[in-house]
């Protein structure tokens, strides 16, 4: 195909109103959740573990995305491979986030009680995974994991953009590939970590899955909400067409599917099987007015998004685009809420100023990241082959 | 060749760049009923043939919808409301296990219904005869080059202008298509006796083959093994046995479980005495009192015990039971009548459990107490 | 190594063939008489058949206690191999769905056939629920259908469940199928001298003549078939293993059953096409139509599935220990070391173990290497199975009620027939359909699309 698609693309700064956006987010969110930790730290340390979760989610879910654009030898994604990779960056936080988890983790965790594990025939197997050395060695070793890749993966990607040459391409393939292994245990280690053992005695084989999906969706969504919200501001190279639009709200719409399937089935089988060991979990998500929440997380992570996006032309409407990812957003919110809070209060809802302060933060954290990033580096990756096949990319 | 009715102008290009030039001119030049024809799709096509977007995502939408709530309306009624059964301890209608279910309908109800809605409505089938069939340009188009025609019927149709407009797009070459004679009649053909002879041969075949396989095979070895087995059913003669009877009596000395054996067989009067009735007149036991009873004495007694037997003279009819002595009779002396019989009537102690009886004698009570009911009942 | 230059698009059909050399290649087979290497390939499947025909046929007779189906072990291979064939079946559908939904364009070379395996798949699975029922003739009670015992069917119950979601997957297929269909037959009518050949495919062909106003409807046809295709195929194997995942055994009751089923159906089912394409591209020549590259792009699935499949394992071991409760512990440890170990550990060879090879580049592009790992990983992709039906069945939570399950001569020539039915069809299948489709291929050729220049 001999296009005459330019690559038209000069670096431009970032509006100003962008990153006051940031500092503003992220002042009021630190203000607040500094005060909620004085009034309440049990609490605050709990919405501090939602906070490093969606971080998480961004983090490393972007940095998969990258990785499946390597591995899939995708296209239509390579004008934007630069968001993910701004993003990544978060990673580089979650060490300092996790710190308050860190050390309120005797509030958090019941297995951090010694003499209630002894007591507990269940618990007391555990040990062997579940004690403070190792739990501590499994955090340190999967921040670690993913710094090196998001070292790894993007140090040629930058490199590209001088030099265009193809073999760092062909090597990030290659370092993409063994960073698949390493995603897939890290994250489910990472969920079993810091969310299912937060109920010890519960177990789910699912689980992983259950928040890879979740992960997924979240990167995708800041992705597309990223690519609208550049192009809208002419920011971006020129030649994002609705067929990028489509595959975005394609993958989004995707996603949601493949969280509800993911939901639905860990239900199914428990409800079904009726077995008390698995079933408290969800009667503690049901009971104590959690089946707001519970009911809530159906219409609001699948429902909405999925009649917001299923026609053809809400995906390719930038606009819907825009509104959808961040509605995922705070989708993801819910359900980590939803996941982590009923071990703090199972009798009522927490929900008061200081769930809102944690939030406020987390969006300033990545606004400011993606600004610093955005700032030193080129939005799009001009140096790679692909870029061109990229823009030229049709249904 | 003359007196066949014109079709359309067609034209062949090579590339598939000419043809959607070829295509986007013909559409700005305002002719409506034109096509293109290649063998396969062409990125962009629509749009050059200015046509709008294709409408068949309602009606996925629509047949989806449909089989959502058929499948939602099936599962309920039927497991709700009509076969009510408690499995697993959940609620008759348990949503989450109809999930799967309901996905299931709604998908097949959405494929056919949007493949189907493509063929009779936008292929229009089963009128899917046309005039290009069977011509060169068909061939050629169906293999390797890119068509397209113009039709006569268009409003702005002139053969010799547009044959010139093909030639000035650069066609390949320009041709005509006409009409098959027997193309053209277009009156209804269903009633054919061709036709009408099809539907009757199907209906024979269809009707024929159901009526054998449901009354025939199925009572043929060995589908009729599960029927017929070797076995002695109840109420059957069998010669095995001296008497028989394929029915057997219990071993002698022998009790099954929970029977306590009567002991006043051919003892009325201590019966009478000794025995009390252990139920309370309750609703619970008055209702399997009447169960019993409707089953097992009403054939003779009659519904009300009033001796009216619905056997109509094959039997002999009992007397009332509202009679002065069975009202005065003690429930131990009623007790001793169902357990041992009288007269014609046989022994019910095998058919009926003790509380049975006793319930039965509770309905019976309440039978007698309705016919002569005293001022206090009021 | 060779580079790669990533700036210029990989041509899918390789030496670019004119339009016209694409139907005769792909036409070929359907025209030209069959040589003896497919009559000998033809008599090996149906004398498989026969020998299934025949275990069938006995246990129609005689009933099913002709099997080694006993207490414990109630689900013996007839489930089994039910769900071997309902997996083959997923790949298919995931390479003419899926694929199409990601914009996969090498899919196009592989899709038609891969979708016949899944009709074919589907059939031969659908045998096996079908006689395990023990009066297949009474197979209409499954359906709910008014009638004079004024009954209805369980709703509740998974295996029902099945027979909603196999019968949807299959008439779901088939429609793709055929609709996938329409425009080849259209183009074989308008080829073809034959009389009797051009009546038939006129039928079929449904009046198509290539017309753009009905390509613009066909392909939003194709989109939602694919749409709907793509729940569909996770939903089926879900739905399968729910069989086993809704109860409370040990090793059954295991929620990460559903994905990783799914994963498990897409692993074997791509194994089985790679095994019936490496043959079908060597003897009707379509080396330049499915090419190395595409066997190479199959080879990393089929990598990808088999890690998954392996995490699963992993997964349930884990979270086994990590419950505490017993009976899971103990199932987990039977499979490894009681008395069906050897399944267990074909099971964690076959299926983990050698597609870790395919991350080398050269094996993956090695012909006899990747013939030999796809059939070793269906040998344990069967095994998978027959792991989890029999190892948790035989030793359930009474062990005075252990057993352990021997398959009688009439299971294994039923599993054979079953191998037979299947590789017939497909037999039957290369020499009446074209097992390309031509449309797709011609749209991927390059030039084939117009340039866009004047956008």
């Amino acid at each position: 195909m001999s296009s005459e698609t330019k690559i038209e693309y000069s670096k431009k700064e970032l509006p100003t109103s962008f990153g006051k956006a940031g500092y503003t987010l992220f002042a009021v969110g630190l203000v607040l959740v500094i005060i909620s930790f004085l009034v309440d730290p049990v609490r605050s340390s709990f919405n501090n573990l939602i906070m490093l979760m969606f971080l998480s989610s961004i983090g490393v879910g972007s940095l998969f995305l990258v990785a499946i654009e390597y591995l899939a030898g995708a296209v239509w994604s390579v004008p934007f491979r630069r968001i993910p990779e701004f993003l990544g960056a978060i990673i580089f936080i979650l060490p300092v986030i996790a710190i308050p988890v860190y050390f309120n983790m005797h509030d958090m965790f019941h297995w951090t009680h010694t003499e209630d594990v002894l007591s507990d025939e269940i618990l007391s197997g555990k040990v062997g995974y579940l004690n403070i050395p190792f739990f501590t060695i499994r955090v340190v070793a999967i921040f670690l994991v993913w710094m090196l890749f998001y070292f790894l993966l993007t140090k040629r990607s930058r490199l590209q953009d001088q030099t265009g040459d193809q073999k760092l391409t062909t090597s990030n393939i290659k370092i993409s590939a063994i960073f698949m292994p390493f995603f897939a245990i890290t994250i489910t280690i990472a969920s079993v970590d810091w969310i299912m053992s937060l109920e010890p005695h519960w177990f789910s084989t699912i689980f992983g899955i259950y928040y890879f999906s979740g992960t997924v969706l979240a990167a995708i969504a800041v992705v597309t909400f990223l690519v609208v919200y550049l192009t809208e501001k002419g920011l971006f190279i020129k030649g994002i067409k609705t067929d990028h639009y489509y595959s975005l709200g394609a993958l989004m719409f995707g996603f949601v599917n493949f969280w509800a399937y993911i939901a639905f089935s860990q239900f199914l089988l428990i409800y079904y099987a009726n077995i008390p060991e698995e079933t408290y979990w969800y009667l503690n998500r049901w009971e104590g007015g959690w089946i707001v929440v519970s009911i809530l997380l159906i219409v609001v992570h699948f429902v909405v998004p999925y009649f917001g996006l299923v026609s053809q032309p809400s995906k390719t409407n930038p606009k819907r685009l825009k509104f959808m990812a961040i509605w995922i957003l705070v989708a993801h919110i819910v359900d980590l809420y939803w996941l982590i809070m009923p071990t703090y209060s199972p009798e009522s809802i927490p929900f008061s100023w200081m769930e809102l302060g944690f939030p406020l933060l987390t969006f300033g954290i990545m606004v400011i990241v993606f600004g610093i990033k955005a700032k030193k580096e080129n939005l799009v990756p001009i140096g790679d082959p692909k870029l061109k096949r990229g823009l030229d990319f049709r249904l | 060749m003359s007196e066949k009715v014109l079709f359309a102008i067609t034209a062949i290009f090579n590339t598939p760049d000419e043809i959607i030039k070829a295509a986007e001119k013909t559409a700005e030049n305002g002719y409506k009923k034109f096509d293109v024809n290649t063998p396969y799709p062409i990125h962009g096509m629509p749009n050059a043939m200015k046509l709008g977007r294709s409408k068949l995502g309602f009606a996925a939408l629509v047949f989806g919808l449909s089989g959502i709530l058929a499948a939602l309306l099936m599962t309920f009624w039927m497991s709700a409301i009509d076969y009510p059964i408690i499995i697993g301890g959940k609620p008759y209608f348990a949503f989450p296990k109809y999930v799967p279910i309901i996905f299931e309908v709604t998908v097949l109800a959405a494929s056919i219904g949007t493949v189907v809605t493509m063929l009779f409505f936008f292929f229009k089938f089963p009128n899917n005869s046309h005039p290009l069939h069977d011509s060169d340009y068909m061939k050629k188009v169906s293999t390797e080059k890119y068509g397209i025609y113009i039709q006569a019927d268009d409003v702005l149709f002139n053969a010799e202008e547009i044959k010139k407009f093909l030639n000035e797009l650069g066609a390949a070459e320009v041709g005509e298509i006409y009409w098959d004679d027997d193309e053209v009649s277009t009156s209804p053909k269903i009633l054919e006796p061709k036709f009408l002879g099809f539907l009757a041969v199907t209906a024979i075949i269809i009707s024929g083959t159901t009526y054998f396989g449901l009354n025939k095979l199925m009572f043929m070895v060995p589908f009729n093994w599960m029927m017929e087995q070797d076995k002695a059913l109840p109420q059957e003669t069998s010669n095995i046995f001296a008497d028989g009877f394929a029915m057997r009596m219990p071993v002698e000395g022998t009790i099954s479980r929970g029977t306590i054996p009567y002991p006043y067989y051919g003892k009325p009067e201590l019966a009478e005495k000794l025995m009390i009735n252990p139920l309370d007149y309750s609703e619970e036991n008055l209702a399997l009192g009447k169960k019993k009873y409707d089953v097992f004495c009403s054939p003779c007694h009659g519904y009300f015990g009033e001796g009216d037997s619905k056997l109509r003279g094959q039997y002999p009819n009992p007397p009332s039971i509202h009679s002065e002595k069975v009202r005065l009779w003690s429930d131990g002396r009623i007790y001793h009548v169902i357990a041992e019989g009288q007269n014609v009537m046989p022994s019910y102690s095998t058919q009926m459990t003790r509380e049975e009886k006793w319930a039965t004698i509770l309905y019976i009570r309440a039978l007698q107490r309705a016919l002569n009911a005293k001022e206090s009942d009021l | 190594m060779q580079t790669v230059d990533y700036s210029q698009e990989l041509a899918v059909i390789e030496k670019g063939p004119s339009l016209r050399e694409i139907d005769e290649i792909i036409s070929k087979p359907l025209e030209t008489k069959p040589d003896k290497k497919y009559y000998l390939a033809l008599s090996i499947t149906v004398t498989m058949l026969m020998i299934g025909v025949v275990g069938l046929g006995l246990s129609f007779y005689y009933g099913t206690g002709l099997w080694g189906n006993n207490n414990p072990v109630g689900w013996g291979f007839p489930i089994v191999n039910f769900v071997f064939w309902v997996g083959i079946g997923h790949a298919g559908t995931l390479i003419s769905a899926i694929l199409f939904l990601f914009r996969q364009k090498w899919r196009t070379g592989i899709a038609r056939f891969a979708e016949g395996m899944t009709i074919f798949a589907v059939m031969t699975a659908g045998i096996f629920p079908l006689i395990h029922v023990g009066r297949p003739w009474l197979a209409g009670y499954l359906f709910p259908y008014p009638n004079q015992h004024s009954l209805w069917v369980n709703f509740s119950s998974p295996l029902l469940w099945d027979v909603f979601a196999v019968s949807t997957y299959f008439t779901v297929s088939l429609i793709f199928w055929y609709v996938g269909l329409i425009p080849d037959f259209a183009t074989l009518r308008d080829r073809t001298a034959n009389k009797i050949k051009k009546i038939t495919y006129s039928i079929f062909s449904l009046g198509w003549r290539h017309s753009n106003r009905h390509w613009q409807h066909y392909e939003m046809v194709y989109l939602i078939l694919a749409g709907f295709a793509t729940p569909l195929v996770l939903s089926v194997h879900t739905i399968v293993s729910f069989d086993f995942a809704i109860s409370i055994i040990p090793g059954w009751h295991t929620t990460i059953f559903p994905p990783y089923f799914v994963a498990g159906a897409v692993f074997s089912g791509f194994t089985m096409v790679q095994n019936v394409l490496i043959f079908i591209r060597k003897i009707f020549n379509f080396e330049h139509i499915i090419t190395l590259d595409t066997l190479e792009k199959m080879n990393k699935i089929i990598l990808l599935t088999g890690s998954m499949v392996g995490y699963a394992y992993a997964m349930e071991f884990f979270i086994a220990w990590y419950s505490g409760v017993q009976p899971e512990q103990f199932a987990f440890i039977n499979r490894a070391f009681g008395p069906y170990a050897w399944a267990y550990w074909i099971m964690v060879t076959c299926n983990v173990v050698f597609p870790q090879l395919f991350w080398i580049k050269k094996i993956r592009r090695t012909i006899p290497v990747m013939f030999a790992i796809a059939v070793l990983v269906n040998v344990g992709m069967w095994f998978e199975r027959f792991v989890i039906t029999v190892t948790s069945l035989s030793r359930d939570f009474l062990p005075s009620s252990w057993a352990y399950y021997t398959p009688t001569l009439t299971d294994f020539a039923i599993l054979i027939g079953s191998f037979g039915l299947f590789f017939t069809l497909m037999l039957l299948f290369t020499k009446t359909l074209p097992v390309v489709s031509i449309a797709e291929v011609k749209a991927v050729l390059e030039d084939s699309q117009p340039s866009h220049k004047d956008h």
